[in-house]
């Protein structure tokens, strides 16, 4: 399967921050044919690891977390559904908005609008409170109830496509986008002479404080990690973003990347002719699991690469396919270029 | 019906554009219609001879128009502004997938991330000037290739079935009313009666105005889908109807006192024959009646609507059976006027 198509598979498929299961399950099972190894950990974490085979080899990590936002199911009240987040949902986009509610089979539902006659001119300016939000499954109370139980979780409705001739668009792409780019370099490097042990590591719960990542990198133990997240890419409304979609991969620079292997990045990009824009973060923590993978054991040599994403945490991410081929390149040129 | 109904709501048809709805509508009824004709408006006027010719010319209205958006302008940075085509609540719009111009170029309706928003912010909305459709354009450039102002931009195509009985899709108002009366085409007919599919209801009702005029009725019949909050935060009347509660037969709405003899047949017949239904409990929205009711010397006016949550938006709920319960109340209305 290609970049664009697995991307659009993992994009569509549900599992917010906590409930990853059968996002995991399809990452390992895409993963097993290339790796000596899969397990998945009991956070839900998912990690392959292909060995060179020298003694005494050096792990590199590559990661990309596999959860989304979502909400969790909070109570029934008249046949609908009363809900909380699950990571940074941006409220005022939800009047209207389509999910699927992940029972087993999961429902479809409509998170409800109060219709304009009935709002005051204030509210219709309004972002939806939290504590208003409702999903209508189109059920009566004593179905719903039978149906629903409290805890379950919920996303919006899976749905993705093409946008103009180099933009995919879809909910999940954050990260779902880089989780397809890892598992496509994993795949490719599987294939090669490497001089070092490569582990690749999509993790869970990265949306509620980057958890999954924290103990898998313990586990693993890797003396470096690639750290493959989204950033945001510059939109009309939005503030002078450092970064731009189509303008390549986004190299990390600043405390929380290792300095040396942020230089390395970047000279192989410009020898590579591989497109690629620098990122400085300045603070300690980057917001992407490099901030827990950095720390994790004795410490850890980390790099970030991200790709740069429009719209975050809404149902229409929009991503660039030749930034995505651009983070593929660079990572399968670093993790090539590794000697022993 | 259903098939009818999820058909047509695939189709694109913002106001002032409503092609598309209508060549599907001619290819179904043409077979099956005595006069079939297509005015300057774009109004299609359709009329049908039954068993009897009543004594009072009939005629059957649905608007084939839906709300949506248009294309005002392309910025540099090759992205489309856009204004409201027919009225929009501009909460719904944030996140969404759309359809641009004839072609139907996907684009999505994008919001800088929360993360890069105030606290403030994020407790309103950006007005809809402020909004933006991405095409995945590079720049202007890239972007005029592919759309133009004036462009029209419909909601997301896609039909769900769900719950109990439930219908997701955008545009059931009014394909509901055109699923209705292109099925009664395709039947016997009691009576002699006029169909009059209209656009631009959206705007003000504007294409019912002249094709009222054209016809000029003598008792009309509009068949709508109307604005439903039973929604938890809802309470008592502000709930207007309820989806489950039957099809709704309004008395008044801020367009037209109903003509009330015609509000008791229709009444009447609902409960003689077992179909649920149920009266608005707040005086809002309006339908084509507003025009037909004052249209030449004037016509005796009545409605039969669907139920309709998130009525202006891209994702509108009703239930499948209430839309075929419109659909044997006009029928018993007809064979009622055949008397």
């Amino acid at each position: 399967m290609e970049l664009t198509e697995l991307t659009m598979t993992l994009s569509c498929l549900a599992g917010p921050a906590g409930f990853e299961g059968p996002v995991g399950e399809y990452l390992a099972s895409y993963l097993s044919p290339f790796a000596d190894e899969v397990r998945t950990d009991v956070m839900g974490n998912v990690i392959a690891v292909k060995r060179c085979g020298k003694p005494g080899a050096r792990t590199v990590m590559l990661d990309a977390h596999m959860d989304e936002i979502g909400f969790v199911v909070t109570g029934v009240e008249k046949g609908f559904l009363s809900i909380d987040t699950l990571g940074g949902v941006d409220l005022r986009m939800l009047p209207a908005k389509e999910v699927m509610v992940l029972t087993v089979p999961p429902l479809f539902g409509v998170i409800d609008t109060m219709p304009p006659h009935v709002l005051t001119e204030a509210d219709k300016s309004k972002a939806i409170e939290k504590k208003n939000l409702r999903i209508d499954v189109g059920l009566t109370q004593e179905e719903a109830v039978s149906r629903v139980p409290i805890g379950t979780p919920v996303v919006y409705a899976a749905a993705c496509g093409e946008l103009g001739p180099d933009k995919i668009w879809g909910k999940a792409l954050d990260d779902r986008a880089c989780a397809a780019i890892i598992l496509k370099a994993f795949e490719a490097l599987s294939a090669r002479e490497l001089k070092v042990d490569l582990c690749c590591l999509v993790s869970t719960q990265e949306e509620v404080g980057m958890r999954g990542a924290a103990v898998a990198a313990a586990a693993v133990g890797p003396e470096e990690a690639i750290v493959v997240d989204v950033t945001h890419g510059r939109t009309p409304d939005g503030p002078e973003a450092p970064c731009e979609c189509g303008r390549g991969a986004a190299i990390g620079v600043g405390p929380n990347m290792n300095p040396a292997m942020a230089r390395r990045l970047k000279a192989l990009a410009a020898e590579k002719n591989i497109p690629f824009q620098v990122e400085v973060i300045p603070g300690g923590r980057s917001g992407t699991n490099a901030a827990a993978i950095q720390i994790a054991r004795e410490g850890v040599a980390t790099a970030l690469i991200s790709l740069p994403l429009k719209y975050m945490h809404t149902p229409v991410e929009v991503v660039s396919r030749k930034d995505m081929q651009a983070v593929q390149a660079l990572i399968e040129a670093y993790v090539e270029g590794l000697e022993g | 019906m259903l098939d009818t109904l999820e058909t047509l709501c695939c189709l694109a048809g913002v106001t002032g554009g409503e092609d598309e709805v209508r060549d599907y509508i001619l290819e179904r009824v043409m077979p099956h219609a005595d006069e079939v004709r297509t005015d300057s408006m774009g109004n299609l006027l359709v009329f049908k001879k039954g068993a009897v010719t009543p004594s009072r010319r009939i005629m059957l209205c649905a608007h084939m128009d839906e709300v949506g958006l248009i294309v005002t302008s392309i910025t540099d940075e090759g992205y489309l502004r856009f204004a409201q085509a027919g009225g929009i609540d501009r909460r719904v719009l944030m996140g969404k997938r759309v359809s641009v111009g004839p072609d139907r170029l996907p684009g999505v309706i994008g919001v800088k991330a929360m993360h890069l928003t105030t606290a403030e912010q994020r407790k309103s909305l950006p007005e809809m000037k402020q909004m933006f459709i991405d095409i995945g354009a590079a720049d202007r450039r890239e972007a005029e290739k592919l759309a133009a102002p004036g462009d029209l931009v419909s909601f997301d195509e896609n039909v769900v079935r769900f719950g109990d009985g439930m219908i997701k899709a955008k545009a059931i108002d009014d394909r509901t009313g055109c699923a209705v009366m292109v099925e009664l085409l395709e039947g016997e007919l009691p009576c002699d009666c006029w169909f009059a599919f209209t656009v631009q209801e959206e705007v003000g009702t504007r294409g019912a105005t002249v094709a009222a005029r054209s016809i000029q009725p003598e008792v009309a019949l509009v068949l709508e889908g109307t604005t439903a909050a039973d929604i938890p935060a809802a309470v008592g009347p502000d709930q207007v109807c309820r989806v489950g509660g039957g099809v709704v037969i309004p008395f008044m709405d801020r367009g037209t006192i109903y003509n009330r003899e015609l509000w008791k047949t229709l009444t009447r017949l609902a409960d003689e024959n077992a179909i649920p239904w149920q009266t608005k409990t707040m005086i809002a929205g309006g339908t084509d009646g507003s025009a037909i009711q004052r249209s030449g010397t004037g016509a005796a006016v009545a409605a039969v609507s669907v139920a309709v949550r998130n009525i202006h938006s891209p994702a509108s709920v009703a239930k499948i059976s209430e839309c075929e319960d419109q659909k044997k109340l006009a029928e018993l209305f007809l064979r009622e006027m055949a008397k």
